[in-house]
């Protein structure tokens, strides 16, 4: 509403906006998190994760136009077997302190992500699948895995930037998990030159930068990251041409922004979902009737999936009719489909036992207008939703304790065009997400997580997801989209994952006066 | 007067204690900071371990009484979200809003004071009236609403004040006015009704048949004792202001305490919050007291009291 009212003011008043930034090179990024550290290794903030992508490089980057993993502080690698990965380190690649990455370096990077003690955000997670890193010389290494592990390159792309050996050396020889916090000494193509936490970060230009990086060199000098809390503060800063780009912006104020010609509105896809997990099992109650499979078909029939998406969602959003997103690797989507049917949605209900609807508890923690459309709609074929919003915490507390039938929830899938990452968190039988508890679900969601053949993979995905379908444990909802604002200088390739890479944004030619 | 304020001084401290122990339970009871540095989808091993790690496994008093010691060692611990220690956080983080408190006190002042006093002198006249509206239109404007003004009117239209950050003092200008806004009705209604009962009261008679009139009878025998509860007032509205700048400060990108306490707040992080908590008790405590002192020191009756 704020922002509306900010875009027609400015679109009243007729306000002519100042040059951005090309003249000094600097490109200002408006956010709207906080920067609490700029160690990613200790933090999933979004933001962060932004940063990180300019001040880190993994043994691996995701191409944000085709989503595969190449090498970047590799060189290459080899798969010798299903339980082991060779790699060869891109010589030449240089620490912001001017120091040359080594075998030694991994070694220690990975090292020191899966000792428990050191407490990193991804630490378990790699630790699940590496059982140790080896030097095979001084520019090569050798990754002994647990069990095979279709995902390893992914989380060292993602989860394992590259630290100097010793990085985390404190004083009096402790090891010490807040070295890099304030001062970041990466491999990325921008440097840290100033950081004040919570308020800006402003980045320059590396220029011993490898020149062989798949990331390129980057044509900006400068960048500085502001933490910007409030929308409509951003959008004035960026119409007075003190910021250049912003995102996560709703649709349809980015929209009225774009269409004023004060900014650019980009948008493009994200791999998050929406979806309604289903107390199938009856964790909440045996005689609950969500355990009736007619009762959670009636639910998707009841639910007008393409209208929200039309009015509340809008931009690039489109239905989902599985239990992933449809660019990731394994996501069939050849299941069974459920249309907007409120008649069908009765007659099932009626079949069910429960002409007349039942009532029960939706939890939600975001988008209260699409929650409470939802319940709208269930309460035009008698379901009567009672809306319980509440914070992310209280809902995975009382999740936890098997309190709640049904939930708004939504997954980002770690920006990774896998299957996986949505499947294991969701499905295994030990996941307190998993509503259903379908053994045969877990167990090919399980078996394809520790498969390296892909055919295999994808007919294991396949199974699970159709039975998913066929059994409606889930509602699936709809896919975002991420909206951009940019500075009219500014050109930005919006990458397919919603993860943005702000290397790869260059300043227009300027008009000839 | 000494043993006085010791005495006072001392129950702050045991009413500021209580408020830490009150805040420390509620915080444990309502988050869990270990599933929050975790973060979303961790598995609940890595939970435990972290709870482990950070002794949130112990019971509940002897956590808090680990807390206190600590802090009476002048150890305030370190930010399960920040990564830092939470003293130097809370230092990085309080000139600003220090700064703009004051900035806010100082508007209300400028405004408030001088429109309730000449409302004052001239009941029911078109001045009164007009001052009385500006106090309901500025009580019925949100903080939000005015910032959003501001923000279009002199940051972006006529572009004389910077609309964000904190680096400059006329960073300061948009968000005082906002703030200070929000307490320009009650000090005005205050001042007036204050200045009309003493202008009424027999003292001012007696000295206008002295003599006393103009800048003189008003200063020296009005204002006086028409201010001692704007004084009292005031001491609140700051330490309002120095807890409660969230909506200000956010609106704004100011890097204040307000923002930094909702941040922590929401991230879980149980050693900043605690300290904020007594921060923030502290300084309304403080506040009180110097209240108290400064009444005592314009009315000499409440001294001998």
């Amino acid at each position: 509403m704020r922002a509306a009212i900010v875009a027609a003011c400015l679109t009243l008043v007729g306000i002519t906006p100042t040059l951005a930034g090309r003249a000094d090179d600097t490109l200002v990024i408006a956010i709207e998190g906080e920067i609490p550290t700029l160690d990613h290794l200790y933090t999933t903030a979004r933001d962060t994760i932004v940063v990180s992508e300019l001040t880190d490089d993994g043994l691996f980057y995701v191409d944000p136009d085709t989503l595969a993993y190449v090498p970047l502080a590799a060189e290459s690698y080899t798969q010798i077997d299903d339980t082991t990965i060779d790699v060869t380190i891109r010589p030449g690649v240089r620490f912001h302190d001017g120091s040359t990455l080594t075998a030694d370096d991994v070694v220690y990077t990975f090292n020191w992500v899966i000792d428990p003690a050191t407490n990193t955000n991804r630490g378990r997670l790699i630790a699940n699948w590496l059982d140790r890193v080896e030097r095979l010389g001084p520019m090569s290494v050798r990754f002994h895995l647990k069990h095979p592990y279709p995902l390893a390159i992914r989380d060292m792309a993602f989860s394992v930037q590259l630290r100097k050996a010793g990085a985390y050396q404190g004083t009096e020889g402790k090891p010490d998990p807040t070295a890099q916090a304030l001062t970041l000494n990466g491999v990325g193509p921008y440097k840290v030159t100033n950081f004040q936490p919570g308020k800006s970060v402003t980045l320059t230009r590396f220029e011993d930068y490898y020149a062989a990086s798949p990331k390129g060199r980057p044509a900006i000098k400068t960048i500085i990251f502001r933490t910007i809390p409030d929308l409509s503060t951003q959008q004035a800063e960026l119409v007075s041409g003190k910021v250049d780009w912003m995102y996560n912006v709703p649709a349809d104020v980015a929209a009225n922004i774009g269409a004023t010609g004060y900014a650019v509105h980009l948008t493009g896809p994200t791999l998050r979902i929406n979806f309604i997990p289903l107390d199938a099992a009856g964790l909440t109650g045996a005689d609950n009737p969500l355990t009736k499979r007619d009762v959670r078909r009636a639910m998707i029939h009841a639910i007008n999936r393409p209208d929200i998406v039309k009015y509340l969602v809008q931009g690039d959003a489109e239905v989902i009719n599985s239990a992933c997103h449809p660019l990731q690797f394994g996501c069939e989507q050849d299941v069974h489909k459920y249309a907007y049917d409120p008649a069908e949605a009765r007659r099932l209900l009626a079949k069910a036992g429960y002409p007349d609807g039942f009532e029960f508890e939706f939890w939600a923690y975001r988008e209260r207008q699409v929650a409470e459309a939802i319940a709208a709609d269930l309460a035009k074929v008698g379901i009567r939703a009672r809306l319980r919003f509440v914070t992310l915490t209280t809902l995975n507390q009382a999740r936890k304790k098997h309190r709640v039938p049904a939930f708004f929830a939504s997954w980002e899938s770690g920006s990774t065009a896998d299957t996986a990452t949505i499947a294991e968190t969701h499905w295994s039988m030990k996941s307190d997400r998993n509503l259903a508890q379908d053994v045969f679900v877990a167990q090919r969601m399980e078996a394809a997580a520790k498969t390296i053949d892909r055919a295999e993979r994808q007919r294991l995905y396949s199974e699970a997801l159709r039975r998913i379908a066929e059994e409606a444990y889930w509602i699936p909802l709809y896919t975002y989209s991420q909206d951009y604002l940019v500075s009219k200088d500014l050109a930005y390739p919006v990458p397919k994952d919603g993860l943005p890479r702000l290397f790869r944004a260059h300043w227009r030619a300027a008009k000839a006066s | 007067m000494l043993r006085y304020a010791s005495k006072r001084v001392v129950l702050a401290i045991l009413v500021a204690l209580a408020v830490s122990f009150a805040a420390f339970l509620l915080l444990s009871v309502a988050t869990d900071p270990a599933a929050a540095i975790a973060g979303e989808g961790a598995e609940p091993e890595v939970i435990e371990h972290i709870r482990e790690q950070l002794g949130l496994n112990r019971p509940l008093l002897v956590q808090y009484g680990s807390w206190l010691l600590s802090v009476f060692r002048g150890d305030f611990g370190t930010s399960y979200y920040w990564h830092q220690p939470v003293g130097t956080l809370i230092v990085q983080h309080l000139p600003v809003t220090l700064t703009l408190a004051l900035s806010a006190i100082f508007v209300t002042l400028i405004v408030a004071i001088p429109l309730g006093t000449i409302a004052a002198l001239y009941p029911n006249s078109l001045i009164d009236r007009l001052a009385l509206g500006l106090a309901v239109a500025a009580q019925a404007m949100p903080s939000f609403w005015l910032a959003l003004i501001l923000i279009i009117l002199l940051g972006v239209m006529l572009p004389i004040f910077p609309i964000s950050g904190d680096a400059t003092a006329l960073n300061y200008v948009l968000p005082a006015i906002v703030l200070g806004a929000h307490s320009v009705p009650a000090v005005m209604r205050l001042t007036r009704v204050g200045v009309m009962d003493v202008m009424a009261s027999d003292y001012i008679r007696t000295a206008r048949a002295k003599g006393f009139y103009g800048y003189r009878l008003l200063w020296r025998q009005v204002m006086r004792n028409a201010l001692l509860p704007v004084v009292s007032v005031l001491s609140v509205q700051l330490g309002y202001k120095l807890g409660g700048s969230v909506v200000t400060e956010t609106v704004f990108a100011m890097n204040g305490l307000g923002r930094f306490a909702l941040q922590s707040i929401v991230g879980g992080d149980i050693p900043t919050v605690q300290m904020l908590v007594v921060l923030f008790a502290m300084t309304f405590i403080g506040l009180t007291l110097l209240a108290d002192l400064l009444n005592a020191w314009l009315d000499p009756r409440i001294r001998l009291a």
